[in-house]
């Protein structure tokens, strides 16, 4: 409004929006869209008193793709790759998301060594996806090198996932039914030598980044998010578990594979960045422990059932919600068909966009050094939260 | 649960689903002045808002609310119509804030206002855009009894015939 006064009539509608609120002694600041920060292309508009922000507010859209309504216009299969492109970071997890939903409303039973074969990329998914974050994040609070090691490993990991699924990010390789192709000899041997490997550069990362004191000065204490604040906005994953909350979908929703398995979820309860941060180095190693157990206990078998749908199959009528614990929280596809080849209505539920809902709020108060920390420590992907 | 946790709402509609078969433990049909109380309910007894959508069918636009439990797992599903014509319900932001850009999405793509929203503006939508993408034409829109399976409600009202086949409600109409 203070601009408006002077007579200016800068910014577009959404700074007009933002400024009606404003105090008169207060500056207003764009972060973004073209932010290295935000890794992708996130506005934040913060108003600012000094070095401390008052209040913040993200503007989304820049990415936006409506895939939903391209649920509504593609038959059920031809949507899977679109899937595989609304997270590049956890491709795999939005594919099952899907293909289970579509799964749950016909009833099909899927062969056991798909099972297998889904925890198993979907777990190495997440790897990848936390050392993208790893490495993004710490280059966030100035740190250059970390990068380098995460693309290291994470280049390695996603060598072994083109072996299944036939590409390095935008992965599509779920099928309704099962998944497109079986695991290789090469696929398996090559895992079993990689775990070992990624197991003695954990400690290294420990080390290296995370007992470093400049980084732990830098996320203790800050931006910190209590239980009912995530409920309140929804906030799950690593983030509502680095808030004490013990909640992950694989166990909550009871995943069948998975319930087999020895391993815990990570959860942290000082709710702070830094508790963010130490529930997905935790979460890493849990991944090398369910991959470990998954390919020891890997089942022969058809990775793709019977009579698995082709392109222009009609699913029955009704609805169904299916969600997966993905990198940064819980997926959820809710599918509504009218007997069809295509969805009647597809409802993608983003973790991010949740999560990142509450970052107004986190990030009140705080100086704007930590309000960037609080954002990376959030593990944002933008194409999912914008869809 | 849902049952008793709601003893005091005048629910439209209840029924218990099998989580295995469809993803949900409860569906609810609520009338839009429930459904503030029922959410206020829902946020006590710890659930989280996990996302808010709509369906565009013949009678209406159905808005639907999904909840779920951190300590005891079991999605519950609220659902509330309102016309084509003149799409309003009322904000859940102020209980759970997480609903404010679930709301303004739901804008953006339906036309349905929520009156009591923070901050109504477009979220992921352009501002000046009057186009509302998801909603069908009259000849693409369903009847929810045609898209929801018959099931055994625990408690229904006498005068909801939502979910009842229109050829059904002729029948009784003429005996």
């Amino acid at each position: 409004m203070h601009y408006e006064q002077l007579g200016v009539t800068e910014g577009d509608f959404y700074n007009r929006n933002f400024e009606k609120g404003a105090r008169e002694d207060t500056m207003i600041l764009n972060l973004g869209p073209q932010h290295p920060a935000t890794h992708g292309v996130l506005r934040v508009i913060v108003e600012l008193d000094g070095e401390y922000v008052i209040r913040a507010e993200p503007v989304l859209g820049y990415l936006h793709r409506m895939h939903e309504k391209m649920g509504e216009v593609k038959t059920l299969s031809q949507f899977i790759p679109n899937t595989g492109r609304i997270d590049y970071g956890h491709a795999l997890g939005w594919n099952w998301a899907f293909v289970g939903a579509v799964e749950r409303l016909a009833g099909f039973e899927v062969p056991e060594r798909a099972q297998y074969i889904r925890v198993i990329t979907t777990e190495i998914n997440r790897i990848t996806s936390h050392l993208l974050w790893w490495g993004a994040f710490t280059l966030d609070l100035g740190a250059i090198t970390p990068i380098m090691y995460a693309f290291d490993d994470r280049e390695h990991l996603l060598d072994i996932l083109q072996m299944p699924t036939g590409s390095r990010l935008t992965h599509s390789s779920f099928r309704i039914g099962g998944v497109c192709t079986d695991l290789s000899e090469k696929f398996i041997e090559t895992v079993r030598d990689f775990i070992p490997k990624m197991r003695e550069r954990l400690p290294m990362y420990r080390d290296l980044v995370t007992d470093n004191v400049i980084l732990r000065k830098r996320l203790e204490g800050v931006g910190v998010m209590d239980a009912d604040m995530c409920r309140r906005y929804g906030v799950t994953g690593p983030v509502a578990r680095g808030s004490g909350l013990a909640y992950d979908v694989r166990q909550a929703e009871h995943f069948p594979i998975y319930e087999g398995l020895d391993w815990q979820v990570a959860v942290r309860t000082e709710g702070d960045s830094m508790a963010r941060y130490l529930v997905r180095m935790d979460e890493m190693e849990q991944s090398l422990n369910i991959i470990e157990q998954a390919l020891a206990a890997l089942p022969a078998g058809p990775v793709l059932m019977k009579n698995a749908p082709k392109v222009l199959w009609k699913a029955p009528k009704g609805e169904s919600y299916f969600a997966v614990e993905g990198a940064r929280g819980k997926i959820g596809v809710h599918l509504v068909s009218n007997g069809g080849e295509f969805a009647y209505k597809v409802k993608l539920r983003s973790p991010c966009f949740s999560n990142l809902s509450a970052y107004a709020e986190a990030a009140r108060g705080t100086i704007l050094a930590d309000a960037v920390a609080i954002l990376g420590s959030l593990d944002l992907v933008i194409p999912e939260i914008d869809r | 649960m849902i049952d008793s946790l709601f003893g005091t709402i005048k629910v439209q509609y209840l029924v218990k689903c099998d989580p295995a078969k469809t993803g949900l433990a409860w569906s609810v049909f609520l009338a839009q002045s429930d459904l503030l109380p029922a959410v206020k309910l829902l946020y006590r007894a710890n659930y989280f808002l996990e996302d808010l959508t709509a369906i565009d069918a013949k009678e209406g636009y159905l808005a639907v609310y999904h909840f779920d439990h951190i300590d005891s797992p079991g999605r519950v599903a609220l659902r509330v119509l309102t016309s084509h014509e003149a799409p309003e319900l009322p904000s859940i932001a102020s209980v759970y804030q997480g609903a404010e850009w679930h709301e303004r999405e739901t804008t953006d793509f339906y036309g349905i206002t929520f009156t009591g929203n923070p901050n109504p503006v477009p979220l992921l939508l352009a501002p000046d855009m009057t186009e509302h993408p998801l909603q069908k034409t009259e000849a693409q829109r369903a009847f929810l009894w045609d898209l929801f399976p018959p099931a055994e409600p625990l408690r229904a009202a006498a005068d909801f015939t939502l979910l009842t086949p229109a050829a059904k409600l002729a029948e009784t109409g003429e005996a």
